[in-house]
């Protein structure tokens, strides 16, 4: 974080959410629209993994458009920038890996299909 | 292959303008809960910004591309990692491809005793089999069979007496999926043996949503990140052209949006080459998120363990 603006520099741009963030360093980019898509993306990300996260007993939400805050059901949460952090957060708040080959997982995913 | 800088590991005796061959020394720094493939190659830090201090004050012609030689046990992945992590780095370079060698004659003899050789097959684009001009026919057929089992992705091609032409190696990333499977082929996986590498590859019976895709594989490659040698394919995400997808271990290359298909064929194309993970696990698992995803996984190809 830069002590003088309070900003935070991300060096890095996950690549999920790469293009997205390629979208606004193209020249003549209309500013706006890359808020409202960016906004529109966070939004269906946070749903998306929630589906999965359920499972844990953990869920997910945007945070000011900067970050995503995670929380358990009892009450801990852990501010994360992206998926590539979200995931080590979610397994320590969750206490046991997070793997999408677990069968547990897929049966609840599947449940009521 | 003019205004092209080449680092080795050792000098050799190459006919190269000494200012675009430099040595680089390996160096890896492991990073806080580093794995293996997300180390930082020092070496490779210095004498890429090395080169680009050098050609922005004019003491090297303006580069077209740089081409790491790595010493024959190198894992690729650091060096892919080193590339897209660094925070100068990513902004001038970008990984246009990777290429390994297969000794016809030795080949399968390190496919057997080094885990790192079957990790060097599996990140590469191009493997270019040497010294066939010393092979009998059989044994150039029987190792390139091999190679192509272990990366389905991958253009092999043969290099008598050494002379290639350097367009063959460096062709358009585009054209990868020249040599992936065709929704035809199907064979059956041996399930029985899936401690060592094999290839899976799918395809989807519909677009896929590229966000949901993205948290699928994001937590793949969390859990089973080392186990996921490759990644590599061309997804169709509901755009008018593919997404570009490339990984190797835990390090993705940036994907790229294409603006077109390559071909008339617009259905996606995915291998995945890995570890202790069956194809029957991998197509379970996407089988289950189809609701997320927005569409269903197709096996099209499986190979069994080599």
């Amino acid at each position: 974080m830069c002590v003088l603006c309070g900003r935070d520099f991300v060096a890095q741009v996950h690549w999920t959410n790469r293009h997205i963030e390629d979208k606004a360093r193209v020249s003549g980019s209309d500013p706006l629209e890359y808020q409202r898509d960016r906004r529109r993306d966070r939004v269906h990300r946070a749903a998306l993994t929630n589906e999965v996260l359920r499972h844990y007993g953990l869920r997910v939400e945007d945070w000011s458009g900067s970050k995503y805050l995670l929380r358990d059901k009892k009450g801990r949460s852990e501010i994360v920038q992206d998926l590539g952090a979200l995931w080590p957060a979610a397994e320590k708040l969750a206490g046991r890996p997070l793997d999408p080959l677990d069968p547990a997982l897929l049966h609840t995913l599947t449940e009521g299909d | 292959m003019a205004n092209t800088a080449v680092l080795v590991n050792e000098f050799g005796k190459v006919g190269l303008d000494h200012h675009l061959l430099r040595r680089a020394d390996e160096k890896t720094v492991l990073l806080e809960h580093g794995c293996v493939c997300c180390t930082t190659r020092e070496d490779l830090v210095y004498a890429l910004l090395n080169l680009l201090d050098d050609e922005d004050k004019g003491r090297i012609p303006a580069l077209d591309r740089v081409v790491v030689e790595t010493t024959g046990l190198a894992d690729p992945a650091p060096i892919l990692f080193t590339v897209f992590s660094h925070p100068v780095l990513q902004h001038h370079y970008y990984v246009e491809r990777v290429i390994s060698t297969a000794d016809v004659l030795n080949g399968h003899l390190h496919l057997d005793r080094n885990p790192e050789a079957t990790r060097q097959v599996a990140a590469s684009d191009v493997v270019v089999l040497t010294k066939t001009d010393v092979a009998e026919d059989g044994e150039i057929s029987a190792l390139r069979a091999r190679l192509q089992r272990i990366n389905p992705s991958a253009l092999i091609i043969e290099v008598p007496f050494g002379e290639v032409d350097p367009d063959q190696l460096l062709r358009p990333a585009a054209d990868w999926n020249n040599s992936a499977p065709t929704p035809e082929a199907f064979v059956v996986a041996d399930g029985a043996h899936v401690s060592r590498t094999h290839s899976t590859s799918l395809t989807f019976d519909g677009p896929v949503d590229w966000a949901a895709f993205g948290t699928w594989l994001s937590m793949l490659l969390h859990a089973r990140g080392e186990d996921v040698l490759r990644v590599k394919g061309l997804l169709d995400a509901g755009e008018t052209g593919p997404v570009l997808l490339n990984g190797v271990q835990h390090v993705m290359h940036p994907p790229e949006h294409l603006e077109a298909w390559p071909d008339d064929d617009r259905r996606s194309r995915l291998v995945f080459i890995a570890r202790g993970i069956s194809s029957e696990e991998l197509i379970g698992s996407l089988e289950a998120f189809r609701r997320i995803i927005g569409a269903r996984p197709r096996l099209l190809e499986a190979n069994a363990p080599v």
